[in-house]
């Protein structure tokens, strides 16, 4: 079965919000996708359709078995089109994740066995993120958003899934990055910030930052 | 000699200036950048020696406002020598900045501060041994106690070179490779090396792909290449530490970083049980939110008994001294006439209204403004206000300035600094245009609470605060990007010494009214002349009606609402004057010629009609005059429509006539 560029599009962003939260509410889905609440509810309905989906009224949606096959199908062609970039290309890291949002619609199933081999099967994409294998299993790492952890909690960064350079490297500068020991010192209710240790200083971090950083429990 | 201050944010490094420098004091701007820096002189034994304050920042990487202007000032500037000051407490941290600094070859010299905060918590450190390591002389102070700045002063001005910290480097050998690979090949192609930095220097900012030396290499000749190369350098740094080569640069950084804390210092491993109870309570919302209430409530308290005391007392001194020494003086030389009228405008009332923004509301807010920056609790009231602000596209570092909106719109505005993105800047400085400042308040308690009733003000401000959710909330979605996340540091809570606030307060006092004073009085000049000769009038002429159709206003309140730009206090007491001329002395009661619904809607529109000279000169200055144009015509005409509606709809509605 062919699916439609945006619905590949939106099972990908489906999938990066899971990584976050289950399950993924429709606002924060039409944000990440930058489209209004309403266009998204049409295309739900056909994702649905094909049994992509599985949606809960009034909680949200996740990803079917199915859909996470699909998801990380569309996920694989992306980071190792982003390797393609950078390794083949040499274009800058930082710049190649629009260019690959293209380039994975029009990747074929044909192509990417000889891609990864031709990239030296390579284990993540030039940011860090695992690359799932062709039977759509991603390397488990038992990481989840430092958002998650509780205060008195203690948890190593494993990796900080933003992809702008500007603030991975403000972020390295205080010593946040991955393999730094953290301790969540407070956190605030409603999806507020939350107050880490590093390095004998604290930082408060917006959740939508701390989000973004994979920790694993210590 | 120049000397640079160079640190983190909160080590005491402008305690350490305030310390080393007199009061004169002058502040310095890179065009485009919103960060300043201190410039001051310290004489010692006949030496004059210029001190720059960089500003406090955690790396030198161009990636904000903050660490572009330290970097920039440093080599542009190229001081004898840059001292690094750093927290004793927070040793490893801080080391990471004088790592970056030692990498650009400059001679540093470390101020070990916060000593014997250091020694409570159990912190001990060898400052010969540390010297020895780094390479550089290391001088224990307490710039708060001023203890050990004469040795530092003596160090300083000794004539001792002090050179670069050259035999500590924090790189392994692959990366030591790479650099050299990149270093011999600077060497031999490029022949204009960008502020005269080294081949070395310059091989480390390229393989950290840095944005601004790589836009400079490409500029020149072979510089394409050279970036080609540090991206292929890269590339295998890339593959073989498994993560960017910025990264891997960082990471060895803060690894030498730690050797040397771990070498110079004995840690014993106190931790500062009070201080993180105290931020516990700041924070946790039980506790922390009817704190931050009380706080902001003591501001407004404060702002409202000291600013007022102190809006008297420049109203008494000048009217009973200045204004009639100018007034003498004025008609002394240029007569009565007409000129002397448009004189008087400008040098009487415009500086007058300057001083009666800038001495109750300014001044204060300054005071209480530092204040609270020197204790540490600024950030808890950050992190407390996050979310909710998170709803209007901003982040809690907002919300310091969007409360100093209801003081003063100025000094909010000169406050967004604090925040990083240019969207969030807009944003921000939108909504303090709408935050009813004190003169405003004055307007809608003494127009509308006095004779429509308070019900009324009320209402007005409930309005007010009901259209800046609903502008912030509607922006944030308009503006394209999405609000940046806040990383901010907690800082531990310090008894502020009032001699450090009480300058501060100054110089930022003595720049705004640097800045707002001539704008004021221009501003009046020009006004004053349209309204002496009658020109204002003639050219009102025409709009009069459209204010009676449309706000149901009389005459009389669309020159008020004109005039009230040089300041929306003005614009009640030219009402009152205009009345009392057109009806007579009685007309101060208001009622007598303007109904209850009339005053609402005039005490609305004043409320959200932005223009204010002093703060259209800061936001002009913060976000250009475009946008600036854009949000005076916007709150314009957000001011007629409300004003238009509520002129239908409350009669309507049967509530006021």
């Amino acid at each position: 079965m062919a699916i439609s560029h945006t619905l590949e599009e939106y099972l990908e962003a489906i999938w990066r919000l899971q990584e976050k939260a289950t399950p993924v509410k429709t606002g924060e889905l039409a944000q990440q996708l930058r489209v209004t609440p309403g266009a998204v509810t049409n295309t739900l309905s056909h994702l649905e359709k094909h049994k992509l989906i599985a949606r809960t009224p009034y909680r949200g949606l996740k990803l079917t078995e199915k859909g996470r096959v699909r998801a990380l199908s569309v996920i694989r062609k992306h980071r190792l089109a982003e390797r393609l970039l950078t390794e083949v290309l040499h274009m800058d890291w930082s710049h190649v994740h629009d260019a690959a949002c293209e380039l994975e619609h029009a990747m074929t199933d044909e192509m990417i066995g000889p891609l990864e081999k031709t990239l030296k099967e390579p284990a993540t994409c030039p940011h860090g993120n695992p690359i799932p294998d062709e039977s759509g299993r991603i390397r488990e790492e038992k990481s989840e958003p430092l958002s998650h952890f509780k205060p008195k909690d203690k948890a190593v960064l494993v990796k900080i899934t933003d992809e702008k350079s500007d603030m991975l490297r403000y972020l390295a500068s205080l010593g946040l990055m991955p393999g730094t020991i953290v301790e969540v010192q407070e956190k605030a209710p409603f999806d507020g910030p939350i107050i880490v240790k590093v390095m004998g200083a604290s930082y408060a971090l917006g959740r939508n930052v701390a989000s973004l950083m994979q920790a694993r429990r210590l | 000699m120049t000397i640079a201050l160079a640190g983190n944010p909160n080590v005491g490094k402008s305690t350490l200036f305030n310390r080393l420098t007199g009061l004169q004091v002058v502040t310095a701007n890179y065009p485009g950048k919103t960060v300043e820096l201190n410039c001051g002189v310290l004489k010692h034994k006949g030496k004059t020696i210029g001190i720059i304050d960089l500003p406090g920042t955690y790396g030198l990487d161009p990636t904000s406002d903050d660490q572009w202007v330290a970097r920039r000032a440093i080599l542009e500037e190229r001081p004898e020598v840059v001292v690094a000051v750093l927290d004793a407490s927070n040793l490893q941290r801080n080391l990471y900045q004088t790592l970056q600094l030692v990498e650009l070859e400059l001679p540093v010299v470390i101020a070990l501060n916060l000593i014997d905060h250091a020694e409570t918590l159990g912190i001990r450190t060898d400052f010969q041994k540390l010297s020895k390591m780094l390479g550089a002389p290391v001088l224990p102070i307490v710039a708060t106690k001023g203890q050990g700045i004469k040795e530092l002063v003596e160090q300083l001005t000794s004539g001792a070179t002090i050179t670069s910290a050259r035999g500590i480097t924090a790189f392994d050998i692959n990366l030591k490779q790479a650099i050299h690979r990149m270093e011999e090949a600077i060497k031999n192609d490029i022949e204009q090396k960008p502020f005269g930095l080294s081949p070395r220097a310059l091989a480390v900012r390229l393989l950290e792909n840095d944005s601004e030396f790589t836009r400079l290499l490409g500029q020149q000749e072979h510089g394409p290449r050279i970036i080609e190369l540090s991206q292929e350098i890269g590339k295998s740094i890339e593959s073989e530490y498994h993560e960017q080569a910025s990264l891997v640069i960082a990471r060895q950084r803060h690894e030498l970083a730690k050797q040397l804390t771990e070498a110079a210092q004995i840690l014993a491993g106190r931790t500062p049980v009070l201080s993180q109870k105290m931020m516990h309570y700041t924070v946790s919302p039980y506790t922390g939110i009817p704190l931050a209430l009380s706080v902001i409530a003591g501001i407004f308290a404060f702002m409202l008994s000291a600013g007022g005391f102190l809006g008297d007392a420049t109203t008494f001194l000048w009217t009973s001294f200045a204004s009639p020494t100018i007034r003498f003086a004025v008609t002394t030389v240029v007569g009565t006439a007409l000129l002397s009228k448009v004189l008087l405008w400008g040098f009487d009332a415009g500086i007058f209204g300057a001083l009666s923004v800038g001495v109750p509301y300014v001044l204060t807010f300054y005071l209480i403004l530092s204040l609270l920056e020197d204790s540490g609790y600024l950030s808890s009231v950050a992190y407390l206000a996050d979310t909710v602000m998170h709803r209007v596209g901003l982040h809690g570092g907002a919300i310091i300035p969007m409360i100093m909106g209801f003081g003063c719109n100025v000094p909010a505005i000169m406050g967004t600094r604090v925040l990083t993105t240019r969207r969030e800047r807009i944003l921000a400085c939108t909504l303090i245009t709408l935050t009813p400042c004190s003169a405003r308040t004055a307007v809608i308690m003494a127009a509308v609470g006095f004779f429509a009733g308070w019900q009324y003000a009320v209402a007005i401000f409930a309005i007010d605060l009901a259209i800046m959710g609903v502008v912030g909330w509607s922006l944030n979605r308009l503006i394209p990007g999405r609000t940046s996340g806040m990383v901010m540091e907690m800082f531990t809570f310090r008894l502020p010494k009032i001699s450090a606030i009480l300058k501060r307060t100054w110089f930022r006092f003595k720049s705004f009214m640097l800045l707002a004073l001539p704008i004021i009085m221009i501003g009046s000049f020009a006004l004053g002349a349209l309204y002496e000769t009658g020109y204002l009038q003639m050219l009102l002429a025409p709009v009069n009606p459209i204010m009676l159709a449309l706000l149901g206003l009389p005459a009389i309140a669309s020159i008020c609402l004109i005039l009230g730009v040089l300041r929306k206090e003005l614009t009640l007491q030219l009402l009152i004057a205009l009345a009392a001329m057109q009806y007579g002395p009685s007309a101060s009661n208001l009622l007598l010629f303007m109904s209850p619904l009339q005053l609402f809607v005039f005490g609305l529109v004043v409320t959200l009609y932005f223009p204010c000279v002093a703060t259209m000169t800061v936001l002009a200055r913060e976000l250009g005059r475009k946008n600036t144009l854009a949000i005076m015509m916007s709150t314009i005409a957000l001011a007629m429509l409300t004003g238009a509606v509520a002129y239908r709809a409350l009669p309507a509605l049967g509530i006021l006539r």
